[in-house]
């Protein structure tokens, strides 16, 4: 009995290895892509002397290519894009939890419309509007589109998030004195605050990681890392190690806002507010 | 003060009220007592702005409150669910209202409030604790203190009580109504607790499927009820309904013909009904009209003893003096006494609702 219950124990932490080979084993290689020298990208036997060369390059701006930029327009069209959702998307949400009203239903589904169309569905009238308004590569540009992005996912998730939480809360501020607006944002809302931390990041994360919106609507000013760390595969030879770098680099944001904002993930800030 | 004209409510299909009248007067503390889902949460909500009904209108010191926001009603209510701030500390919930706009009060007097009413609600030694440290208990007195720690036209209060062990509920029922600010602002109180109702309301309103069945002091409640579901709300051990029928000469028999009380019924001889008598009322010594049976069961309830007699196919319960029960044993033959004075008439009860009263002596 205990012989075969330590064998389904070592069958399933072999298990559990094999899995984290296979995890991993695409963002090893990228690892090791990224520290080759040149010469020995295209080797066809196994040849690896780190360098850190390719991370100089991609971050030094020495083949034309702008990365540190991208890099920077990431931040900034990512950033504005989830801070304007909130702006927007917070008070949206708390209305459609807490009140029904005409139209209230077809609005939210629309949308989520957004989400689950394609985006290459818009994005020629888009292309061609953005020309004409002079929205082509502009910060104020990415952010406005980006919000088919976080917006719906914002005033999704919170949704759920108000919803949970008893109106008796504000209606208890209602008659302590305090306005509708002061019920919003003094008690609904700190009382949602992991949810925003974890909302925040989620659509962060969405923003950073788009494509087709700066591919098509940028071309060097405002252009992000997605799109950005393809340009070194251009050019005469694809500069393999460089991409990897490239793309290694465009990770850490998300990776560093994802450890820093985990415990805010973990819901439960309301837990005792009301009897069960 | 606080007056409710025909409120009807409803949630989808289901009517939550159905034309309650209500009139709360100036400076009273009036119980309002129901079952669960009888409609008193929404009535109290309804008052405060919180819920708008579907039709009649609600006033407060005679003013229509159609379209005046919460915050303007001026009125506290304390929520059965407590509805205290999570993330604040039992200090700065108390406070909530002494910071408000519509309330604000320099910190150092809210301080002195605050101090006060904790004492007055034990809860000193726990102002510091965020609420989610608290038991039940402990929230349920914060969430009482909110209420009482602010100026208020009314105060409105859900079950304040009803999450306390039952010796502190004991203690603050008696402390309630001695609160200076309860003494002179009027009360709405909400209970399913007729123990309650009887020792803190001046009036008692019974609801009843979002209808006020009958207001009145304890007094009218007691003796004269509406009908019988109200009797039987009020009195522990509960009031013996013996059925029978109206005798000729305007009595009453039991439907097994073995007990005969002189009541006075405004009624048809034969018709169907019920006689109350409160187990306090009948006695085993006394003077009035007597019945004799046998005993079923005793049982001791501290110094007076609950003695069940059998009469006839019926069984009557009534409380004694223990003095009065010494060496009685079931099946032994008993006389009982009730004054003709104490015997309520209710009309049976059928299927459109419990039987009402129909007359007393």
């Amino acid at each position: 009995m205990t012989v075969r219950k330590r064998l389904l124990g070592w069958l399933a932490d072999l298990a559990l290895i094999l899995y984290f080979l296979f995890a991993l084993f695409p963002i090893a290689w990228m690892v090791i892509l990224s520290l080759k020298p040149a010469n020995e990208l295209f080797s066809t036997y196994f040849s690896f002397t780190p360098t850190l060369d390719g991370y100089r390059t991609v971050l030094g701006d020495s083949e034309g290519i702008p990365f540190v930029r991208f890099f920077v327009n990431s931040l900034v069209v990512s950033v504005g894009a989830v801070v304007l959702s909130l702006v927007v998307g917070l008070p949206a949400a708390y209305a459609s939890a807490r009140w029904r009203f005409k139209g209230s239903e077809n609005l939210m589904f629309t949308l989520l419309s957004f989400r689950f169309a394609p985006e290459l569905t818009v994005i020629i009238p888009l292309f061609v509007l953005y020309q004409k308004l002079g929205l082509f590569d502009t910060y104020v540009g990415m952010i406005w589109v980006l919000q088919l992005v976080t917006l719906p996912l914002i005033v999704w998730i919170m949704r759920s998030y108000f919803a949970d939480l008893t109106p008796e809360l504000e209606q208890a501020a209602l008659l302590d004195g305090y306005t509708r607006k002061q019920a919003f944002f003094k008690v609904a809302l700190p009382l949602v605050k992991p949810g925003i931390a974890a909302v925040s990041l989620l659509a962060f994360i969405f923003a950073w990681n788009n494509f087709v919106f700066p591919l098509i609507l940028t071309s060097n000013e405002a252009q992000t890392v997605t799109v950005g760390a393809l340009s070194f595969l251009g050019g005469d030879r694809p500069k393999y190690n460089l991409t990897a770098a490239a793309a290694l680099v465009s990770v850490v944001p998300p990776l560093l806002l994802a450890l820093t904002i985990q415990r805010y993930l973990v819901r439960g800030l309301s837990f005792g507010a009301v009897k069960s | 003060m606080i007056g409710l004209r025909g409120i009807r409510k409803t949630y989808g299909r289901t009517t939550a009220l159905d034309g309650l009248e209500l009139d709360v007067r100036e400076g009273e503390f009036f119980c309002l007592l129901g079952p669960s889902g009888a409609g008193k949460t929404t009535t109290l909500k309804t008052v405060a702005g919180l819920e708008q009904p579907d039709s009649g209108t609600v006033e407060l010191d005679g003013k229509d409150m159609r379209g005046v926001e919460p915050y303007d009603r001026g009125v506290a209510m304390c929520f059965e669910s407590y509805a205290l701030y999570p993330h604040r500390s039992a200090y700065d919930n108390l406070a909530s209202p002494l910071r408000s706009p519509r309330h604000r009060l320099p910190a150092a007097e809210a301080r002195d409030r605050i101090g006060a009413i904790a004492e007055l609600l034990g809860i000193s030694g726990l102002l510091d604790r965020p609420v989610g440290q608290l038991s039940n208990g402990q929230r349920q007195r914060v969430a009482l203190g909110r209420v009482l720690v602010r100026p208020a036209r009314a105060f409105l209060l859900d079950e304040p009580l009803s999450h306390l062990d039952a010796k502190l509920r004991q203690q603050m029922r008696a402390e309630l109504k001695a609160i200076g600010a309860v003494q002179h602002t009027t009360t709405l109180y909400v209970t399913h607790d007729s123990v309650e109702a009887l020792a803190l309301g001046d009036r008692i309103g019974v609801i009843r499927n979002g209808r006020i069945v009958q207001t009145g002091t304890r007094e009218e409640i007691w003796y004269r009820p509406y009908d019988t579901e109200v009797a039987r709300a009020f009195g522990r051990p509960r009031i013996n309904l013996l059925p029978g029928t109206v005798t000729e000469d305007g009595g009453f028999r039991s439907a097994d013909g073995k007990v005969e009380l002189p009541v006075r019924a405004q009624a048809r001889a034969g018709t169907d009904v019920l006689v109350g008598v409160r187990p306090r009322d009948l006695s085993l010594t006394g003077p009035g009209h007597e019945l004799t049976g046998t005993v079923y069961v005793t049982e001791v309830l501290g110094r007076s003893v609950e003695v069940t007699v059998r009469l006839g196919e019926q069984q009557v319960s009534l409380v004694a003096a223990r003095a009065d029960t010494t060496g009685l044993r079931p099946d032994d033959p008993v006389r009982l006494a009730v004054r003709p004075e104490n015997l309520l008439l209710f009309e049976a009860d059928g299927p459109q609702g419990p039987g009402r009263l129909i007359g007393t002596r």
